[in-house]
């Protein structure tokens, strides 16, 4: 009976409380300022803390931290030959659609996976995703705390020293475009890089963050989200390069967002020029230069692809607008993380099985060549085609192995190599041999 | 000679020494609740604004107070014989306020900060002490109700006293006034909490006759006190926001201005007691509704009498045995009541909204009362957020909490009609504790799926723990939430 009646005034409290406007399932389309971001994050992995982990790179200039959420079925280990798989967000603080997709992205996947959609269960139980909704939470302060709904075009850009975070990355490009010329590596271009980055004056505390970050997770894929525009920009135009693999994944981004890919779209201003936009991507070297980007950086000094997308006309748009954005971007974002499982991939070992790390895989026909991990292990993402896949490292032999490579899923490819040394016992056991028979036979 | 420079070395070192020292051990007014401020600063959510106004506030006040001299100021008030008597309790009375200050950062316009520092300053300017200068002040200082002496010099009565604040507050319609006066009261240490609850009788009851008396004499004038005072009431806001919300009721339910009037009295005596106890309140709601057990149970109901439904509800429990269910449905009620009060107080709710939540509650209970007594009722499928069976102690708590997080969602709703990016969250422990039983909830049925037993509750509680302390430490929660995870995971 005492249960019934609070039974009672429990269901009347619930109901007369219930009003859902505007929220998407569980999700609750807002601006989240640094301390609302946070908590967002926190009550994710509260919800799902098998499954998520946060953590930090470090902090802003202002003292905020760079915050990360990490999903996957062993959050805080990569697994050997699980790939990771990285969305950055609000680089420019005043972007702010960008931030926001990642927060509720977060707490969709978290509701979907305990909801059993089978497509997420499967993304998270073998890719490592890492979602980071800020990389210039004092930008964000700045942008947010103007009154007034229209938000300035520049107000936030900047990190709190006034670095343009997206101009602050050791430019790469330049060393390419020689190495091009007069030969030299076309991978991981920046030597020494820990000691060239932590000696670096001119690096704001959030790029050395993530410069840190970009060296000590094998990152496949990634991408980072910007405003101001609607179109995904991807890296280069040589067509010896991954050209060809680029389009595919800014593709594979921009088809499900119906804006993006709109043909008729109107430019966002009307003196804009649209005119390399074609499917709702474009190539950056066509649109416009940015020389100390962080996309580029990505490609230059790591192993990881990472394209440029901009979500948005209005870099920070009214609150009732973030709905549609998420609905537009949902699907795009889920697909995109999603084309990290192609191309080929396995393990680099030697003949006792152990793993080789930094060993060389390298594509013929495509200049850019990329390394195995700790672990051995590598992914390198390729378009459908065929394909000869060598396998190096300094001291071993070299493989090289045929693939027919699909649209997806990934192709396993694994590499035994033998070290010269044991070519050469090899070698000397063999003449030993031939030597003891002979003498043998001759009898001497 | 030489001794004449040692002398000259000696008294120049100790100058020095004086000077470093007060250079390194830089005063501030509040120096030791900054330190802690800032370091909360890092860790904790940005602070209401009006809490940082209050700071901001606090600080220039006890500036300014070296300065300056206020119109209403409470230092008017001390005569020159009280004077040294007061300077002591000041002191004593100083290191409460210093605590007092950070604890009701609502009360900006009441705080009366004393500059210690110097007790001369605390005299006001010399051109006061001539009241023939202060032509227009000149009859607030006279007969300044917040002086402790009449005109003609002789001390004030108990009752002169009274009938003072009461006419002060009739004639300005602020009982902000009674506040001031109270709080400093009891800084000073005048006198005791109980005392002042017996003077915010006296007061009101002084208050109602006057108003009653004014009334006989006009009854329109009576109408417009009325409305004062309801307006009153809604500008005062900062230090009386939980009195709006009980206008419209008030007016809804009852027919006669005097009744209306009686009741926003007595209503206000109860929320005085109610504020100013501060961490007490929950002890004025127990003695009251003690007191109400003993003597008569509708004391003791008297907010609550504004829910006819629920009213008739608990007057159906009349029975012996149920009386410690009513307890119960009382205790929630309650709880729920002083959440949106402080929801108000706090600014996260309109008063228009938290009055029009609690009708609506009313009616709701009407009709789920209707509807689960018209059907037969098994053990009812609910149970709490850990799916245990919960003796009734727990289930209070669990209802409570659960009241809490559906309060959660009214706030966001009300948050999209009006989009600020900047609001204090006092329902943050109800967002953690919906994430962590939307966890539970799916771990039991996963497991359910899987066929395994199930999930060990003690392995989980241990390894989130363990988690929870490793993000305090990063700076990824802070201290407070921590605690409240764990709190919320040690009751699972």
């Amino acid at each position: 009976m005492k249960q019934f009646l609070s039974v009672v005034l429990f269901g009347a409290a619930a109901v007369a409380l219930v009003s859902a406007a505007g929220t998407d399932g569980e999700i609750s389309f807002e601006y989240h300022r640094y301390e609302e971001m946070r908590k967002a994050l926190v009550s994710v992995w509260l919800q799902c803390p098998t499954i998520t982990r946060i953590y930090t790179i470090g902090e802003s200039f202002e003292g905020r931290e760079l915050l990360v959420l990490e999903m996957s079925d062993n959050p805080g280990t990569h697994e050997p030959g699980e790939p990771e798989f990285k969305y950055i967000a609000n680089m420019h603080g005043n972007e702010a659609v960008g931030r926001e997709l990642l927060i509720y992205l977060a707490q969709y996947l978290c509701n979907q996976y305990q909801q059993g959609n089978e497509t997420i269960i499967d993304l998270i139980h073998n890719t490592r995703i890492h979602l980071m909704p800020s990389m210039n939470p004092d930008g964000f302060e700045k942008a947010a705390s103007q009154p007034g709904e229209i938000k300035d075009w520049f107000v936030g850009r900047s990190n709190a020293q006034g670095v343009d975070l997206n101009r602050n990355f050791p430019d790469l490009d330049r060393i390419i475009y020689i190495n091009e010329r007069e030969g030299g590596a076309n991978n991981h271009l920046l030597q020494n890089m820990k000691k060239a980055v932590d000696e670096n004056t001119k690096l704001a505390p959030e790029t050395k963050a993530v410069i840190h970050w970009i060296m000590d997770i094998p990152f496949v894929l990634s991408a980072n989200l910007h405003g101001g525009d609607v179109v995904a920009n991807y890296p280069y135009d040589e067509t010896r390069t991954d050209d060809v693999m680029f389009k595919s994944l800014a593709r594979a981004y921009s088809m499900y967002n119906p804006v993006m890919s709109d043909p008729h779209r109107p430019p966002c201003r009307k003196n804009d020029d649209d005119s390399s936009f074609k499917d709702g991507i474009t190539n950056g070297g066509a649109w416009y230069s940015v020389p100390g980007g962080m996309q580029d950086f990505n490609y230059l000094s790591s192993n990881c692809f990472e394209i440029t997308l901009e979500l948005s006309c209005d870099k920070f748009p009214n609150e009732d607008t973030l709905k549609t954005y998420w609905e537009q971007n949902r699907n795009s974002l889920v697909s995109y993380i999603e084309q990290v499982h192609r191309g080929v991939k396995g393990f680099v070992r030697d003949l006792q099985g152990n793993a080789i790390s930094n060993a060389t895989i390298s594509v013929e026909g495509i200049d850019h060549d990329i390394t195995t991990a700790k672990d051995g292990d590598y992914w390198r993402l390729l378009a459908p085609g065929n394909y000869k896949v060598a396998a190096s490292a300094p001291g071993y032999l070299t493989v090289i192995k045929k693939v027919a490579v699909p649209y997806s899923p990934a192709t396993r490819v694994d590499f035994e190599l033998e070290s010269l040394m044991e070519r050469k016992e090899e070698e000397r056991e063999e003449l030993m041999d031939w030597w003891k028979m002979m003498s043998e036979t001759l009898n001497f | 000679m030489a001794l004449k420079y040692v002398g000259v070395f000696v008294i120049f070192q100790l100058l020095a020494l004086n000077v470093v020292s007060q250079i390194s051990a830089f005063p501030t007014p509040t120096a030791t609740t900054d330190d802690k401020t800032v370091y909360n600063r890092q860790l904790t959510e940005e602070r209401p604004l009006q809490e940082q106004i209050a700071e901001a506030d606090s600080v220039k006040a006890a500036v300014q107070s070296a300065e300056s001299r206020r119109p209403t100021a409470s230092k008017d008030t001390e005569s020159e014989q009280e004077r040294d008597d007061l300077t002591v309790l000041k002191t004593l009375a100083s290191g409460q306020k210093s605590k007092e200050t950070a604890e009701a950062p609502v009360r900006k316009q009441d705080q009366y900060v004393p500059d210690e520092s110097d007790s001369t300053k605390s005299r006001r300017l010399a051109e006061d002490y001539d009241s023939t200068k202060n032509g227009m002040d000149d009859g607030k200082y006279q007969d300044d109700p917040e002086s402790f002496r009449q005109v003609d010099g002789t001390p004030l009565t108990a009752e002169d006293i009274v009938q003072k604040i009461a006419n002060k507050i009739y004639e300005e319609d602020d009982r902000g006034v009674f506040d001031r006066i109270v709080s400093k009261l009891l800084k000073l240490g005048l006198i005791t909490e109980s005392q002042a609850d017996t003077l915010e009788y006296q007061v009101a009851e002084a208050l109602q006759d006057l108003i009653t008396k004014n009334a006989r004499n006009n009854e329109i004038e009576d109408m417009e006190s009325n409305d004062q005072e309801t307006r009153g009431e809604q500008d005062d806001q900062g230090s009386d926001a939980n009195t709006d919300t009980w206008e419209p009721p008030r007016r809804r339910y009852d027919d006669e201005d005097e009744e209306v009037d009686d009741d926003e009295t007595e209503d206000e005596v109860d929320r005085d007691a109610e504020e100013d106890g501060g961490d007490a309140a929950d002890n004025t709601w127990d003695k009251d509704t003690e007191e109400g057990n003993e003597v008569s149970p509708e004391d003791g109901l008297q907010d609550l009498q504004y829910f006819p439904n629920f009213y008739r509800l608990l007057r159906s429990l009349n029975s012996d045995q149920d009386t410690q269910e009513r307890e119960t449905l009382i205790t929630i009620m309650k709880t729920l009541i002083d959440f949106v009060k402080m929801m108000v107080k706090y600014g996260t709710i309109t008063p228009e909204e938290g009055v029009s939540y609690l009708e609506n509650l009313d009616a709701m209970i009407a009709m789920q009362t209707k509807n689960k007594l018209g059907k037969s009722l098994g053990p009812p499928d609910f149970t709490g957020p850990n799916g245990k069976n919960l003796d009734e102690d727990d289930n209070t708590k669990a209802e409570a909490a659960k009241m809490q997080k559906e309060y959660e969602n009214l706030k966001d709703s009300t948050k999209e009609e009006q989009p600020s990016t900047e609001t204090n969250q006092p329902g943050k422990s109800e967002t953690y504790l919906e994430a962590i039983r939307k966890n539970i909830e799916w771990l039991k049925k996963h497991n359910k799926e899987e066929g395994k037993d199930d999930y060990d509750l003690s392995k989980l509680k241990d390894f989130m723990d363990q988690q929870v302390d490793s993000y305090i430490e990063k700076g990824i929660i802070a201290k407070d939430e921590g605690d409240t995870i764990k709190r919320i995971y040690s009751s699972l």
